[in-house]
């Protein structure tokens, strides 16, 4: 058996404890791809326990986040969400279905039932890069010379020794960028909130912004204005387990046929989910059957996939037209 | 150090101790005992370990246990209740759900988990529910079938019933239970890995980084310096070469001078458990001189390409990569394609894929005191296993016994012996004591011998009434980097092609190369799936040109029971035309094919199938499959068969047949099988030869015992023996029927007669096969047929492929046990449309495969999976018991060119390459729509 490396294992009540367990068995030297953790975060763990098997981190500490019951919560003009809710509770509950529906529809694909069950939202934000020379066995990566994220020098996708592009391939964080959501964080300093938009950048080795050993502990979702339409469509080969070779958040305020806001977001081709620019001119009136075909053009410009899986990434960049076009088809259709 | 670990398991509490770094799968197997929680992908990505946490499925692999504290795990142990198996349990058993078993613990945890949340789900919910849990052998159609019986609700006391038998038979033909099928529902079925002896160490297997290298040096002092390293193995110490066709061997248990393929086995270690083999492995040093490598079979084709093997078995220097080469013709090919009204020709390729069984492969070993081997392996093939531990570690046979615990699937995956099995008893021998070795599951992909990549280029022609004239085909075979079943692959590739569609006149060229990448062997369907996705999609073409119905062109070209192929091998039967019939009514073909609107399509293929070969894979004059039984006191009788039971039921089959002969019931009828210190020689599974091979020498041994039971009643009654009827559970007066002795008096009564009973049966193989070189192989006792009938959708913009249904038609023969019979075209159907839309073993440039874990490697889950319906065709072979043949493997060859062809009538486009990729389908229907308007 895939076996893990030995390290102890913490459990932590509260959000505070967690910090402080963190930084008093070492934390982390270092950032990105240059970090050594001494102690990492545990939730679910169906992101990190595989890549602590594949040797891909070796920390001598677990902190598991034993944090009290998460809940989700109507705070009036928004919804808060604790890292801690399970991607099935997230898809199952009412609130999330009745206010949020894309986001419902998004943790409700991510993967299978038992890892739906086991994951968090919060990890399902903070998902590690996914690369098809990066998530694999220590032997495998030793027989493929490593590479940039992880222990070597040379990234194996775009031939070249200085950018990383390992996929951020989670199914909801395009549907909460797009929702505008906001974190909180709890460090040693205290606690601050960011924009989750400000938590990317794309660099496949060092993705997040956050400062090593700050914990997320709640997301906070605005609640959508009125004659919010929205679409999530995840582009996998099965029907289950699968992460996303592509995804499509499409959200937005309508009246009848005409979106008075749109927000486009692309998933799991790059580092950093892609926030599609330049839709404000199809605000605001009618879209017509030329407008979506412009927008799908639009998307499929900006939209730049990398081979960092097996398969075409010139026809997944020709889906992520397909699917908006669709999208918006359906949520335009959706006046009537 | 371990800590003790407060668990709830089952609605116990235990004081466990365990390794903070332990998940929770491994604390419930090793620790607890509970070994009904699979090890299947290491990672979370198949769902085998599956457990309940409060009441929730999760991934006991990776999950921690020391996260576990306050949690109440549920395991399959825990399901049923003082009252017996759950309902669900009970459904799996009644409704053929379980195969091999492996995956169905997890399954069953899953299904739980769903019917108590939602009692009534609906069609998706249940596809949906189910969807984290692989299964391999079933299609999840039984599945499904189950969790709905179990949702409207099942009496878990009611005993399994059999369905109404064929008629004129007590027990054949009724749907039944698979003889293990409930142990498997509740976890008790033991499977290798779930075995553990005392002082049992660990062992584990160094492997290649380079695809091609030389090994300088191996230095083992650091590792076998390492405490709790108990022994380390390196090749020079067993240096005997070993393949599963004796006269072919090439591979050695561990690489010496050089290795062949990233992933070839170096070194390996004993341990005291496994983290410590982990470290003693990073602290060998090889000194690797790397060679250029040849990773696709045309580049070690070219001139100068670098020898993956210098020199061939005897010890002369090879000149090439060349494996196997074959040519035969039959009849004259080129006069008949320049007589032919009309041709199709053109370039397919067969894409690798592996057979990917849910249970890794896994070999236990121990020597007793007095130099005794017992192995227990995860094999198909026992016999063939005990013959190559026998040379390759130089002790005598009757120093070896071979033990095949319950297998977790195998499809050709584990029909020849392999590294681990050779390390685990050497290292056993070494450090004297019982050591296990488990794969990986990048290690299964690195033993792989599966699918074969095959590219054909063939050519077909026909006269305009359809009548197929001529067959050319030219095929380039890549092996990978050992001989496996290679020469017989390189045969099937040819012979295996001539029914049950006829020909004319036949050529065909095959040629198997090496190259450094893992071995590939025989995976469900040997060596002919490939040509046959070719040829069917030929026909297909041809029949469009002609202006014929695809399945007209095919009825008219069907071969007859009792004619012979035009390579010479005699068909004693054949159904063709009756699936040809079922699917064509069913589908609803006459209405539909070629009517629906674009983007929707019907597609049709067929295939013919041997049931076991005519000669064994070492040549002798004994029985190819054997069977011993005894009747005791108690009224139950014991058969004993080395046959191998994987999960296709061939346990089950003996009992049926036993059953069959001498009315015992088939619950009083045990079954031990493979085994080679308790049971007589049966080859193997493999070549689906079992129920046609197995299944006669059980019939004779059972036609035996009846006559003895027939005797000790008649003479008890004073009757001659012609008055006495066998009934099931009794025996009675034929003229009075009111008068019954129950089996079991006619047991005692027998056995005062003759004395303990015992009796034996064996089948023997016929001469057979075409009057040439070669002309035995592909030659068997008899053949299945089988027709398909797949409906896909076809997504223009995105070419993506769905199938919507398939209509299966097997020609079996009898139908022994119905139920098992659907179970092996459902899996079939399903193993084959998953090479068809998804799955490929793809390599790197330099040999490294690309995605060696069952997330990357895509098989379908229950999500994807169409509805299949299965037709039953029973043309009675005449050589067959009760005139059954196969059912394993023939139903898995007619799904890829269906599909195709299917692709074909729903966009227009054909396509010649697997997988069928919406990339691919939408780059053909683009380059389509080019050529139409090109054209304009």
């Amino acid at each position: 058996m895939l076996r893990m490396p030995e390290f102890q294992v913490h459990r932590a009540r509260s959000a505070q404890e967690a910090v402080e367990l963190w930084h008093g068995h070492g934390g982390a030297e270092g950032r990105g791809k240059d970090a050594v953790w001494s102690a990492m975060y545990l939730a679910g763990g169906t992101d990190l326990l595989p890549n602590i098997k594949h040797r891909l981190f070796t920390p001598k500490h677990l902190i598991s986040l034993a944090l009290p019951r998460p809940e989700i919560v109507d705070e009036g003009d928004s919804l808060r969400i604790d890292a801690g809710v399970k991607l099935q509770t997230l898809a199952d509950h009412p609130l999330i279905q009745a206010v949020l529906p894309p986001l419902a529809v998004a943790a409700g694909k991510v993967a299978g039932p038992q890892i739906r069950h086991m994951g968090t939202i919060g990890g399902n934000v903070l998902l590690d890069t996914r690369c098809l020379f990066y998530n694999q066995t220590e032997s495998w990566r030793q027989a493929l010379g490593y590479c940039l994220k992880k222990e070597g020098t040379w990234c194996h996708v775009v031939g070249g020794p200085k950018t990383c592009v390992a996929a951020q391939s989670s199914d909801c964080v395009p549907v909460l960028l797009a929702l505008d959501a906001r974190l909180r964080l709890v460090g040693l300093g205290g606690e601050r909130e960011v924009s989750l938009r400000e938590l990317y950048r794309y660099n496949g080795f060092d993705h997040l912004t956050l400062t090593p050993g700050e914990l997320l502990t709640e997301l906070r979702v605005p609640k959508p204005a009125a004659g919010f339409r929205g679409h999530y469509h995840k582009l996998r080969t099965r029907g289950s387990i699968d992460f996303p070779e592509l995804s499509v958040a499409v959200t937005g305020a309508w009246e009848g046929d005409a979106p008075q806001a749109l927000e486009i977001v692309i998933g799991a081709i790059n580092p950093q989910p892609k926030p599609v620019r330049g839709l404000d001119e199809w605000l605001g009136r009618p879209l017509t059957d030329e407008g979506i075909d412009a927008i799908a053009a639009l998307v499929h410009k900006q939209t730049r996939p990398q081979g960092s899986i097996i398969g075409d990434p010139d026809w997944r960049r020709a889906m992520a037209g397909v699917f908006t076009r669709r999208a918006l088809q359906e949520l335009r259709a959706a006046s009537a | 150090m371990k800590t003790i670990l407060p668990l709830r398991v089952n609605g116990e509490t235990h004081e466990l101790a365990v390794h903070q770094h332990w998940s929770l799968l491994e604390a419930l197997r090793y620790e607890l005992g509970l070994t009904g929680s699979k090890q299947g992908c290491d990672k979370g990505d198949c769902g085998a370990c599956t457990v309940l946490r409060d009441g929730e499925p999760v991934l006991a692999c990776c999950t921690l246990a020391a996260t576990c504290e306050g949690s109440e795990i549920t395991t399959i142990e825990g399901v049923a209740d003082k009252d017996g198996p759950h309902p669900i349990q009970r459904a799996f058993d009644v409704c053929g759900a379980l195969q091999c078993g492996f995956c169905q613990p997890g399954m069953i945890l899953s299904a739980k988990a769903l019917l108590d949340r939602c009692p009534q789900p609906s069609d998706e919910q249940l596809r949906e529910a189910l969807g984290g849990n692989l299964c391999r052998c079933t299609g999840y159609t039984k599945i499904f079938e189950a969790v709905r019986l179990a949702a409207k609700g099942l009496d878990r006391q009611s005993p399994v019933r059999y369905g109404e038998p064929a008629e004129g038979f007590l027990v054949l033909g009724a749907r039944g239970r698979k003889a293990d099928s409930i142990q498997k529902a509740t976890g008790e079925a033991i499977y290798t890995d779930d075995i553990t002896l005392p002082r049992m160490a660990h062992g584990k297997i160094l492997r290649s980084p380079h695809a091609h290298a030389r090994i300088r040096a191996i230095r083992t002092e650091r590792a076998e310096a390492l405490p709790g390293v108990y022994a380390v193995l390196v090749g020079s110490e067993l240096p005997t070469p070993y393949c599963v066709i004796p006269w072919t061997p090439d591979e050695t248990a561990l690489a010496i001078d050089k290795v062949r393929y990233i992933g070839d086995a170096v070194a390996a270690v004993a341990a005291v458990d496994e983290d410590t083999a982990i470290k003693a492995l990073a602290l060998i040093e090889v000194d690797y001189e790397v060679l250029p490598a040849a990773v696709e079979p045309e580049d070690a084709l070219k001139d100068g390409a670098p020898l993956i093997h210098e020199t061939d078995w005897k010890g002369r220097p090879r000149q090439d990569n060349v494996c196997k080469e074959v040519a035969l013709d039959f009849g004259d090919v080129d006069a008949n394609l320049a007589a032919s009204a009309a041709v199709v020709s053109g370039e397919w390729f067969y894409e690798g894929s592996t057979h990917a069984p849910i249970e890794p492969h896994c070999a236990l070993a121990t020597f007793n005191p007095d130099g005794q081997l017992t192995l227990w392996s995860a094999t198909q093939v026992p016999h063939y296993l005990h013959r190559e531990l026998s040379r390759v570690l130089g002790l005598p046979t009757s120093k070896i016994r071979v033990i095949q615990p319950v297998l977790g699937g195998a499809f050709g995956g584990k029909s020849e012996p392999f590294d681990l099995e050779f390390c685990a008893a050497a290292l056993s021998r070494k450090a004297n004591r019982p050591v296990k070795i488990l794969y990986t599951r990048e290690e299964v992909f690195y033993s792989h011998r599966g699918r074969h990549p095959m590219l054909m280029k063939m050519t077909l022609g026909a006269d305009a009434d359809g009548a197929l004239k001529a067959v050319d085909s030219d095929v380039l075979i890549d092996g990978g980097a050992y001989h496996s079943f290679g020469m017989v692959t390189t045969y099937y590739a040819g012979q295996l092609l001539t029914g049950p569609v006829d020909m004319a006149s036949y050529r065909f060229k095959s040629k198997r190369v090496y190259t450094n990448k893992p071995c590939c062997g025989p995976k469900r369907g040997h060596g002919s799936v490939q040509p046959r996705f070719a040829f069917e999609c030929g026909l297909d073409e041809l029949a469009e040109k002609l202006k014929l119905d695809p399945i007209q062109i095919r009825r008219k070209n069907a071969l007859q029971s009792g004619q012979r192929t035009v390579n010479g091998q005699l068909v004693p039967s054949t159904g063709l035309n009756a699936c040809l019939d079922a699917v064509e009514r069913s589908s609803g073909w006459k209405e539909r094919h070629g009517k629906l609107p674009y983007g929707r399509g019907l597609g049709v293929a067929c295939s013919m199938y041997i049931s076991g070969t005519a000669y064994p894979i070492y040549p002798n004059e004994m029985p190819q499959s054997a069977v011993q039984v005894k009747a005791d006191r108690s009224g139950r009788l014991t058969v004993f068969c080395g046959a191998s039971d994987i999960g296709q039921g061939s346990d089950g089959m003996l009992a049926y047949i036993l059953a069959e002969e001498t009315g015992i019931l088939p619950d009083d009828i045990v079954v031990v099988s493979s085994d080679t210190d308790l049971t007589p020689v049966d080859l193997g599974a493999y070549s689906s030869r079992v129920t046609f091979m197995c299944g006669t020498a059980a019939q004779e041994a059972g036609r035996k015992l009846r006559q003895k039971l027939i005797g000790g009643v008649a003479g008890a009654w004073k009757l001659p023996e012609e008055r006495v009827g066998v009934a099931l559970g009794f025996l009675y007066d034929k003229d009075e029927p009111g008068r019954q002795i129950s089996s079991k008096d006619a047991i005692w009564l027998a056995e005062a007669a003759y004395g303990p009973l015992g009796e034996v049966g064996a089948y023997r193989t016929r001469k057979l096969g075409g009057d040439y070189r070669g002309g035995s192989i592909g030659a068997s006792p008899a053949y299945s047929t089988t027709a398909h009938v797949a409906e896909v959708s076809v997504d223009p913009e995105t070419g993506q492929v769905t199938v919507e249904k398939v209509w299966a038609a097997h020609d079996c023969g009898r139908a022994l046990n119905p139920q098992l019979v659907e179970g092996q075209i459902e899996g079939s159907v399903y193993m084959g449309l998953a090479e068809a839309i998804m799955e490929a073993h793809t390599f790197r440039e330099g040999g490294l495969h690309l995605g060696p874990n069952l997330l990357d490697y895509r098989i379908p889950t229950s999500v994807e999976t169409p509805d299949i319906l299965t037709h039953i065709i029973e043309t009675i072979d005449p050589g067959g018991p009760y005139g059954a043949k196969e059912a394993g493997e023939g139903p898995l060859h007619p799904i890829i060119p269906a599909i195709a062809n299917a692709i074909f009538d729903a966009v227009g486009v054909r396509l010649r390459r697997i997988p069928f990729t919406p990339a691919r389908v939408l780059a053909a229907i683009g380059q389509a729509e080019a050529a139409r308007l090109a054209s304009k």
